[in-house]
């Protein structure tokens, strides 16, 4: 089991803070895939992803019990 | 007067040398908006020696709720930001050396300021300008501050060349989509969280204090409390573009080729004329009176026509506001500029 957390308007757009999934042994890029489909998070691709509050690539495995954050890039200033 | 700053020389983490460090420093503001604003203002009432701040727009009404250098009187005058900041730092700090620029932060015009500068400080609200900043921090060995917010939610990142990953470690390419003022709105209380992360690392840096600085990319939502610090380590490559081995520097070569933006959050398409030009304003008022009510005062003449707005400046822009596209703002540029 995985928790995933969403931040921002990624967060409005699944209609959830925070979800869990049997996806351990899974690379990040086949959890994006995964929720964008079940989601329907288009802009998930120009997220970054961090696995227990370190950086991840899209090749990163998850182990069970991680939880990876999604973070959509903001630029208003 | 001589106690002006005891109680930053009071606070362990600054002290006397801390102080006397800031004071000698020049940072360079980029963008005089919510964060630049914000920014520029800490670092003046801190005692930071000089400061820099490049801006290409003037004041609106809709900046009011969190642009906090400018009130009713500069929104009424449309004031170009960087003067209108200008003025009011200096009622708060007489002492400040403050150079307040009006103009388009190209590439070439910051790698000609960039050797002065101790610290850059994004205020800026495009990826493009920032990964410019990126370069310019890179080769000229400047630490940067990025900071970005919209809506409740913000982030910060503060970059030492040579030690942290660089912006293009964490983001390898300019972003095709990212949350804006246009698309989330913004409240202010995300911008002065994210200007309080920013402006505690440039005072950490300019007073000497690098050991203290931020390592992580911190990102909030202080709607949604939520409060992340994200440690970007292991994203730094020797292969990368900018901070790398063999660096390229690419957003400081092609970036002068923009002569047409579309502003972040705004309906509006800037024409920025191949060399710069300055108009007679007398003889422009006198030809565009006749389209529509003019406005103007010493920095840029302001034009009603019926479905879109000219915004003309001393160096020559031209902003077209009612339009984002920017084939149907070189037409009205055409017709009204060129013929």
């Amino acid at each position: 089991m995985i928790k995933v957390l969403f931040f921002a308007r990624l967060q409005d757009e699944a209609g959830t803070e925070a979800l869990e999934a049997q996806k351990a042994g899974q690379t990040v890029q086949e959890i994006k895939a995964w929720l964008k489909e079940e989601y329907q998070l288009s802009s998930l691709d120009q997220a970054m992803a961090a696995v227990n509050e370190e950086f991840a690539n899209n090749e990163d495995t998850l182990s069970d019990g991680d939880t990876i954050a999604f973070i959509p890039p903001v630029s208003g200033g | 007067m001589n106690d002006r700053y005891s109680r930053q020389i009071l606070f362990p983490g600054i002290g006397a040398d801390g102080q006397a460090s800031l004071q000698t420093k020049h940072a360079l503001i980029l963008g005089a908006g919510a964060l630049g604003s914000a920014a520029a203002e800490t670092l003046v009432r801190a005692g930071v020696g000089e400061l820099t701040i490049i801006d290409r727009d003037y004041v609106e009404w809709s900046n009011l709720p969190r642009q906090q250098l400018y009130g009713e009187k500069e929104a009424e005058a449309k004031m170009p930001k960087a003067v209108a900041a200008k003025e009011r730092l200096q009622a708060i700090r007489s002492d400040a050396v403050i150079h307040s620029l009006v103009m388009d932060a190209t590439a070439e015009k910051l790698e000609d300021i960039a050797p002065g500068l101790d610290i850059l400080i994004d205020g800026s609200d495009n990826f493009d300008i920032r990964f410019i900043l990126n370069d310019l921090s890179q080769k000229y060995r400047i630490p940067w501050v990025f900071g970005a917010c919209a809506g409740s939610y913000g982030m910060s990142f503060t970059i030492v060349p040579g030690e942290t990953p660089c912006l293009q470690c964490i983001l390898p390419a300019i972003p095709s989509f990212s949350v804006t003022c246009e698309t989330d709105g913004v409240i202010a209380p995300a911008v002065q969280m994210t200007s309080a992360y920013q402006t505690a690392e440039a005072l950490k840096i300019l007073s000497g204090r690098t050991e203290a600085v931020q390592t992580k990319l911190t990102l909030f939502d202080v709607w949604k409390n939520q409060h992340h610090a994200i440690q970007v380590g292991k994203t730094k490559k020797d292969t990368c573009p900018s901070c790398g081995t063999s660096p390229a520097y690419a957003h400081l070569a092609g970036a002068d080729d923009t002569k047409m933006a579309v502003l972040c959050g705004r309906d509006t398409v800037q024409i920025r004329p191949e060399t710069s030009r300055s108009y007679d304003f007398t003889y422009l008022e006198t030809k565009l009176s006749r389209h529509g009510r003019v406005q103007k005062n010493p920095y840029l003449l302001s034009c009603a026509l019926p479905d879109y707005r000219l915004v003309v400046f001393r160096d020559g822009r031209v902003l077209v506001h009612g339009t984002k596209k920017v084939e149907q703002a070189k037409a009205i540029y055409e017709k009204y500029f060129l013929s």
